[in-house]
């Protein structure tokens, strides 16, 4: 390893901290994308169910939590490939009925009324998981064939991060596509604007309220069970991406797509070279980001008036 | 002192003197009793804000935390040679007052749904300040183990954690199970009702709920919105914080734990469950379910489920909560603010424009 001659400031005691900094920075910036990537995909159910419905949906990390959970189970029995399968279809179950049920008598309601259900919704999944799973923290172990690492060049990396990633960037795009070029992400992107105007038009704003809430759910969902052999899984997992996806969203902007993906990738980034360079400012540095971006544009990068649209 | 005022002030003491005992026979003991009353003043604090102004905060827990924590290191670290319990809840209460008066001037203009993800989040960033700030929190331990100094009155001192004299009551247990902190407590909740009470049913309250009902409407009358509820989240902060600081008074510990999501979202349950923009509505929250608690969780693991469930259950067949629904059903509706509903959109307003009227 070279002492760094260039770095004629830093003194000599520090440099070879900067050195291991610099040796682990790519492994931890890979890191931090993969993270932004999962909260840029709950982040992205957040805010295009925002969108649709105008409802902040503090159960939305709970639809991450059940995701992982009936992947790992089915993944235990049939292999990650079922639990791939499985989790968004669960999820978009629940989703569905969750709409129908319940969050249906609350659309001509202030506001305040829905949070509060999502809310009592989103403590009644995580204390349920926690009984029938128990409160124990549980991961799935990478598959044997996507177990080994691959040389990027600069640095060796898991293969099934890799995979994950790209599987999530892929996704992304499909929702993209999803919202831009189909009739339903016609009708979303409309609705987004003027809701009463598309009924009066004749579009199903009700169907596709539906389809977009179990669309965001499922995604969260699917995202959780992929991420079971990276993060691990526990009762509280729902609100501890819950939260970091509030503040990616208020980052990026409520309501807009690339907000969603801007504001993630910057948290996910930011938590994981801090964690690096200030470990113990790791935890608070994106909510002191959140802050700043508030304090100078209030509606996030990206926010209000871009909403959807790309 | 009108009729009315009085009879307030003596159903509310007579309640409060007979709480800690009526609890006795149904598996209650005074200290729950006591417990209750200390964490219902942010919860009766809360409505101010979830109630009247109709802002979602998610972030109360951050007040009841460092209020918490200022009150306890006034006592241990700031000023250990002369521990004053009055001055502990001062700091705790001037200290969380700042914060909010802070922290709400630049969330109060926020559009609404905006307001409850920030301060879900800021709350969130002061639990890891606490959490990481060791050398004065002790992080994850939190502070234990510190007594609270006696409380001077005038002349006399007195140790709130004595007992009142033996006198066996039946049914109802022993007046000597009480400690003094007790009376102590329902005193200063008999004052807090008495100051939401004028304050909701002053001009302040009024427009607090005109704001609520139509921002717009009664921007245009001639308020100005931010200001009504910055007003009403620093009275709420202050409360939480007094709420904090008698708690961690009273347990003689803390840790990073009260200034969770948890800790806020219990807030938001008992003054949810209890019935906001009532006035006994957020007291009667959190002590249902703080009971519940008490009798639920020493037989199952299943309390916080059953909580959850009990939270929507209220949201859907009682909105308005238990006294919400109570008094809905008694008066038959209709909103006392009269200055709200004027502001409110719908029926009430076109009516005040003639029929046929058309150019």
């Amino acid at each position: 390893m070279e002492a760094g001659p260039s770095r004629t400031r830093a003194s000599p005691k520090e440099a070879p901290a900067i050195d291991a900094f610099l040796a682990q920075l790519p492994g931890q910036l890979l890191d931090g994308f993969i993270r932004g990537l999962v909260y840029v995909a709950i982040a992205l159910g957040l805010t295009i169910v925002f969108g649709m419905l105008r409802l902040v949906n503090f159960a939305h990390g709970a639809f991450y939590a059940i995701g992982a959970y009936v992947g790992l189970v089915v993944a235990e029995k049939l292999g990650l490939a079922a639990g791939l399968i499985a989790a968004p279809i669960a999820v978009a179950l629940f989703a569905i009925v969750f709409d129908r049920v319940l969050l249906r008598r609350f659309y001509s309601k202030e506001p305040t009324s829905q949070i509060l259900v999502t809310f009592g919704v989103a403590i009644v999944v995580q204390e349920t998981l926690r009984l029938i799973f128990g409160g124990t923290t549980r991961t799935f172990p990478v598959p044997a064939a996507l177990a080994g690492s691959f040389n990027l060049g600069f640095t060796q990396y898991p293969t099934y991060r890799l995979l994950f990633a790209l599987g999530i960037v892929l996704l992304i795009i499909a929702v993209y596509l999803f919202i831009e070029r189909t009739d339903y992400g016609l009708i979303v992107r409309a609705g987004v604007r003027d809701r009463t105007m598309v009924q009066l038009l004749g579009g199903n704003v009700k169907l596709a309220s539906t389809i977009i809430f179990a669309l965001g759910a499922s995604l969260a969902g699917l995202v959780g069970a992929a991420a079971s052999p990276i993060y691990s899984v526990d009762p509280n997992t729902g609100f501890s991406f819950l939260v970091p996806s509030f503040v990616v969203v208020v980052v990026g902007g409520l309501g807009s797509f690339w907000g969603a993906v801007l504001g993630g990738l910057l948290i996910g980034e930011l938590q994981s070279v801090a964690t690096l360079a200030l470990p113990a400012a790791s935890d608070v540095i994106i909510y002191v980001a959140m802050t700043l971006v508030l304090l100078i544009k209030p509606s996030g990068l990206l926010g209000e008036s871009e909403m959807i649209r790309g | 002192m009108k009729s009315h005022d009085l009879r307030f002030y003596a159903l509310t003491l007579l309640g409060l003197i007979v709480f800690p005992f009526a609890i006795h026979p149904i598996g209650g003991y005074p200290g729950l009793a006591t417990q209750i009353l200390i964490v219902a003043i942010a919860a009766v604090g809360f409505n101010l804000v979830l109630g009247y102004a109709g802002l979602l905060s998610y972030g109360q827990a951050a007040f009841y935390g460092i209020g918490s924590y200022v009150a306890l290191l006034t006592v241990s670290k700031f000023f250990p040679s002369n521990p004053n319990f009055w001055l502990a809840i001062l700091l705790a209460v001037a200290f969380v007052t700042a914060m909010a008066y802070v922290i709400g001037a630049f969330i109060v203009r926020l559009y609404g749904i905006y307001f409850g993800l920030v301060t879900l989040a800021i709350a969130q960033m002061l639990y890891f300040v606490v959490f990481q700030w060791r050398s004065l929190t002790q992080g994850a331990d939190g502070l234990q183990g510190i007594s609270a100094p006696s409380v001077p009155f005038g002349f006399a001192s007195l140790d709130l954690g004595s007992s009142l004299p033996q006198v066996d009551l039946g049914p109802f247990g022993n007046l000597g199970d009480v400690h003094y902190w007790y009376p102590f407590v329902a005193l200063v909740m008999l004052l807090v009702l008495a100051f939401m009470r004028t304050l909701t049913r002053s001009q302040f309250g009024e427009v607090l709920g005109a704001i609520r009902e139509n921002e717009e409407r009664s921007m245009f009358v001639g308020f100005d919105p931010a200001r009504y509820k910055l007003a009403a989240f620093t009275i709420a902060g202050m409360l939480t914080g007094l709420s904090g600081a008698l708690r961690g008074l009273y347990e003689g510990s803390t840790s990073p734990d009260s200034l969770t999501v948890d800790t806020s979202g219990s807030f938001v349950i008992f003054a949810v469950v209890g019935g906001l923009k009532t006035l006994f509505g957020p007291l009667l929250g959190t002590g249902l379910i703080m009971y519940l608690e008490n009798v639920i969780s020493a037989k199952t693991d299943a309390w916080r489920l059953i909580e959850g469930l009990i939270f929507v259950g209220v949201i859907v067949f009682l909105p308005g909560g238990i006294l919400g629904s109570l008094r809905r059903k008694r008066k038959g509706g209709g909103p006392r603010d009269v200055l709200a509903g004027a502001v409110r959109t719908g029926p009430a307003t076109d009516a005040s424009v003639p029929r046929g009227v058309t150019r």
